[in-house]
């Protein structure tokens, strides 16, 4: 186990090197020039030289590269071009009001979304399978934009339901996220039970489940005993790998519900071609990927002894 | 009845969940502009909100609109634009009276007495103290420290002598250097109220960056005591006092109580009965508090101004389709549905749109037959009706009309749509019929959609006079570095005053200003360079306005751009704002606007 742990610890070092040179190739070759972008038309030649060395961009690009290495070793991004504020402080404030956002949909979500797919599994080709599969494929087919504004339009604003829009720190935030929690939740239903269904419906087909049955088991023992415990590596997979995009908030949602976390600072970070933020944000969702990886490759050996981490 | 238990379970978690969302829901917004929430405790609160987020708050480190909107009513310049005239006039705003020319080109400059700082902790015993010449010194100087000011230093290049030495000084030093150290030569301290600037040369222009932004007046005690927080507390003169910061949130303005101006007494001749002149001679600002949530789409701004928990609105394309009708002669009107509800206002932006041509390129910027023949083919008021909702003006020249000097002041004319002369014109340039003529570029600063149909809209009407376009989008930086070598054939262009006076647009086209200063066509043409000399530094007045109309004139001859429209800018307010009148140079002046019955 710490072998196996060591070994991966070690090999996220080549990936978040390769991650952070793709990263800092895109936005220095390809991406905005930032400078441009801040000075926009005609900007006199000394305005340019003058602002492209307070923010480093006269360095060779290896200093820039190196700089940007060791941001990454230290976790501190410095300050964010456009507004100057710190990016540790943006983030952390950023990151705590996404997942605000985020996490409860998630979580309960995930609890209604694998109940409607173990009765959907046991009612399988049944109306209410045939009914549910095309309701779900017909929601999964409608774009995400359409849902945010057509529930913000109907039950924000003709019902008087929810806030239009806003947020506040702490309780008085609740108010203003059931609506997004709504949608997140509604968004997500049709991908996760049609991922959840066909999970369920493989390992009803095993053997060792006609087994159970042969052997006088209940359904609700076979369900929670036998197929959950097999169905989990999968769902385990997909639920995992998506935390760290948790933490990344939903952009479209944060920009149309005024939700200050760190989708919408991203996504107005691009915008003005505010390097450090996008280049902090995206490093920081890389490390979260490979360490929920890990985390992901760890629980597989609990939920099934056959796995061998060593 | 062997499922029954597992369907039970699945089920209780999908009620309860549901149970919970509903159980945490609300019923009514907590804001609102409606008459009675509007006063909170009595107080005025004027709803607003903001599209986007502020650079700054210090005025020396910012130069975009959405700062702007904090720092004009947190700060005051020396001079302003009145607020109720037409064409827009400068007035004193910190100063007592206009400045004075001395002798040459210096000017005296006596402030008004009795000005206040807001009340702050970094004053002694927390009261604002009275401004002085001292405190503007600093801030010319400040506004040309290089350490300070990244953006906006262009503006008063070359102005005030000496000043420019000194920023060059700047970059040598470092940050938060004591700017009594370095002295300006053209900027001198008389008395507590009185100062000079020297002038590089003697023309109105120098005048108008006094009036921006950018050079608004802050006092050196709060810039040493926040150092780099100053954006966050910020201290000035101005007709409101930060209570709430939150740039990513609701920040909220507090009325300053010692502020100097009164509601203007004059305007133009509609404003009388249009109401505008009701608040004469009354203390500003009129209303306690301005709330600003940061609002970034239109959809949930519009939404919250119809369920009235905003004041002010601006109206996108598709709204303006739904709500507003169009009239005779560019008038407009709310739908029935609406004008119970809502007040509709619309006014010419100081912008002005047209495709440039780059004169460099072989095609295009040697044959003046062809650049004629495009800006005959394209229909200009069928562009305006069909993607601006009829919201513009077809250009008759490159001058906003709000602006002295444009169209009423000069009599230009512009093209009219006219496929024949286009057709004839396409011949003389030896493609008749478009028949040898290459299909040509026009590069655009964006890739979205509504880009992508104003392009499709050009190509049509190019197309039937045999003229082939391709559009090139882009992003905007990549659009900068192409158009600033004049590395292209047409592309798609714009300008925004930067302060009201004609000789900020023609001076686009003067030949030295060439690439990558704004005239990036590099169209050169000895009479009209001639012109601009002589009328950039003129007053306003016949004899300017003349030399303008031979440089329209040339303009149409020689086409270096092909002038399409001045936007007409619309909004919608709640019936109950007061004293709203758009202004173009100062674009959120909520020190002049009230909420009736209260």
């Amino acid at each position: 186990m710490v072998a196996f742990l060591v070994r991966r610890i070690l090999q996220m070092i080549p990936i978040m090197l390769g991650v952070s040179l793709l990263i800092f190739l895109l936005f220095t070759t390809v991406g905005e020039d930032p400078v441009r972008l801040a000075l926009g038309n005609h900007a006199t030649p000394d305005a340019i030289a003058n602002l492209r060395a307070k923010w480093g961009l006269d360095q060779p690009l290896y200093m820039q590269y190196l700089d940007f290495l060791k941001q990454i070793v230290t976790l501190d991004f410095g300050e964010s071009f456009t507004t100057g504020d710190r990016l540790s402080e943006m983030f952390a404030r950023g990151a705590l009001v996404s997942l605000s956002l985020t996490v409860p949909p998630f979580v309960l979500g995930l609890i209604v979304n694998l109940a409607i797919a173990v009765l959907i599994a046991f009612y399988r080709g049944s109306w209410f399978d045939r009914y549910s599969t095309f309701l779900f494929v017909a929601a999964m087919s409608i774009s995400y934009l359409v849902y945010i504004m057509f529930f913000q339009y109907v039950f924000a604003f003709k019902f008087g339901w929810f806030p239009i829009n806003g947020y506040e720190f702490g309780w008085g935030a609740i108010p203003y996220l059931v609506l997004p929690w709504i949608i997140i939740a509604v968004v997500s239903a049709g991908p996760d039970i049609r991922l959840f269904r066909t999970v369920f419906l493989d390992e009803t087909k095993a053997d060792y489940v006609r087994t159970a049955f042969a052997k006088g088991c209940s359904p609700g023992r076979v369900m929670f005993k036998h197929i959950m415990k097999n169905a989990m590596i999968p769902i385990l997979t997909y639920t995992v790998i998506n935390i760290p995009t948790l933490i990344l908030g939903a952009f479209l949602m944060e920009r149309f519900f005024s939700i200050p976390g760190t989708g919408d600072i991203l996504i107005t970070a691009i915008n003005n071609g505010d390097f450090p933020i996008i280049k902090g944000l995206t490093v920081l969702i890389a490390i979260s990927f490979t360490v929920f990886n890990l985390i992901t490759d760890i629980l597989y050996a609990y939920v099934d002894p056959r796995v061998q981490l060593d | 009845m062997k499922y029954q238990g597992l369907r039970l379970f699945a089920l209780g978690c999908l009620m309860g969940s549901m149970t919970l969302f509903t159980a945490c829901t609300k019923k009514k917004p907590a804001d609102s502009a409606t008459s009675e929430s509007a006063s909170k405790g009595g107080s005025k609160i004027f709803y607003h909100y903001r599209t986007s987020e502020e650079k700054s708050t210090d005025p020396h480190k910012q130069f975009d609109a959405a700062s702007a909107l904090l720092v004009r009513s947190l700060y005051d310049t020396l001079l302003q634009y009145h607020y109720l005239k037409r064409p827009y006039e400068m007035e004193p705003a910190l100063l007592e009276k206009m400045p004075e020319k001395k002798e040459g080109s210096t000017y005296t400059f006596t402030l008004r007495k009795g000005v206040l700082f807001h009340d702050n902790a970094c004053f002694p015993n927390g009261k604002g103290r009275e401004l002085n010449a001292d405190d503007v010194i600093y801030s010319i100087k400040r506004f040309a420290d290089a350490n300070i000011n990244d953006r906006s230093y262009s503006l008063a290049q070359g102005r005030i002598v000496g000043l420019d030495d000194f920023r060059e000084q700047s970059k040598k030093l470092a940050k938060a250097f004591d700017y009594d150290k370095i002295e300006v030569a053209g900027l001198k301290k008389v008395d507590t109220y009185t100062f000079t600037i020297q002038f590089v040369n003697d023309s109105p222009l120098n005048l108008y960056p006094l009036a921006a932004s950018v050079m608004s007046i802050v006092p050196k005690e709060a810039v040493q005591k926040y150092g780099d927080d100053f954006d966050k507390n910020p201290v000035g003169t101005g007709p409101f006092a930060m209570k709430t910061y939150a740039r990513r949130g609701t920040t909220i303005l507090v009325k300053n109580p010692h502020y100097w101006e009164t509601y203007p007494t004059a305007g133009e001749a509609a404003d009388q009965a249009a109401g505008l002149l009701a608040a004469a001679n009354k203390k500003l600002p009129l209303v306690d508090e301005v709330h600003l949530p940061l609002i970034e789409e239109p959809q949930p701004a519009m939404l919250k101004f119809k369920s009235g928990q905003i004041h002010w609105v601006a109206v996108n394309r598709d709204d303006f389709q739904a709500m507003i009708d169009r009239l005779d002669n560019k008038q407009f009107k709310l739908k029935p549905a609406f004008e119970n509800q809502f007040n509709l206002y619309y006014a010419p932006s100081l912008s002005s749109t047209y495709l440039k041509f780059s004169f460099q390129d072989p095609v295009v910027g040697k044959n003046k037959a062809l650049r004629q023949a495009i800006a005959a083919a394209i229909d200009y008021e069928g562009y305006i009706n069909l993607m601006l909702n009829g919201r513009g003006y077809a250009s008759q020249s490159v001058v906003p009309i709000e602006i002295a000097g444009a169209e009423r002041d000069s009599g230009s004319t512009w093209y009219k749509t006219d496929v024949e002369l286009a057709k004839k014109k396409l011949a003389e340039a030896g493609f008749p019929e478009g028949k040898g003529l290459p299909e040509l570029t026009i590069e655009y600063r964006n890739t979205d959609k509504n880009t992508r149909q104003l392009f499709e809209y050009i190509r049509n009407d190019l197309a039937k006079v045999g003229i082939k376009v391709k559009g090139n989008f882009q992003t905007f930086s990549n659009f900068l570095q192409k158009t600033e070598k004049g590395n292209y054939q047409m592309a798609d262009a714009g300008w925004n005053a930067d302060y009201p006076d004609p000789e900020n647009f023609y001076a686009l086209l003067y030949g030295p200003n060439k690439a990558p200063l704004p005239n990036d066509g590099n169209f050169e043409n000895a009479r009209y360079d001639e012109l601009y000399l002589k009328m950039k530094d003129m007053p306003n007045g016949p004899d300017r306005f003349k030399l303008i109309t031979e440089m329209d004139a040339i303009i149409k001859e020689e086409v270096p751009y092909v002038l399409l429209y001045n936007q007409i800018l619309a909004g919608l307010l709640q019936k109950d704002v007061q004293n709203f009148k758009r202004h173009m140079m100062d674009e959120y002046p909520y020190k002049y606007f009230d909420i009736a019955g209260k």
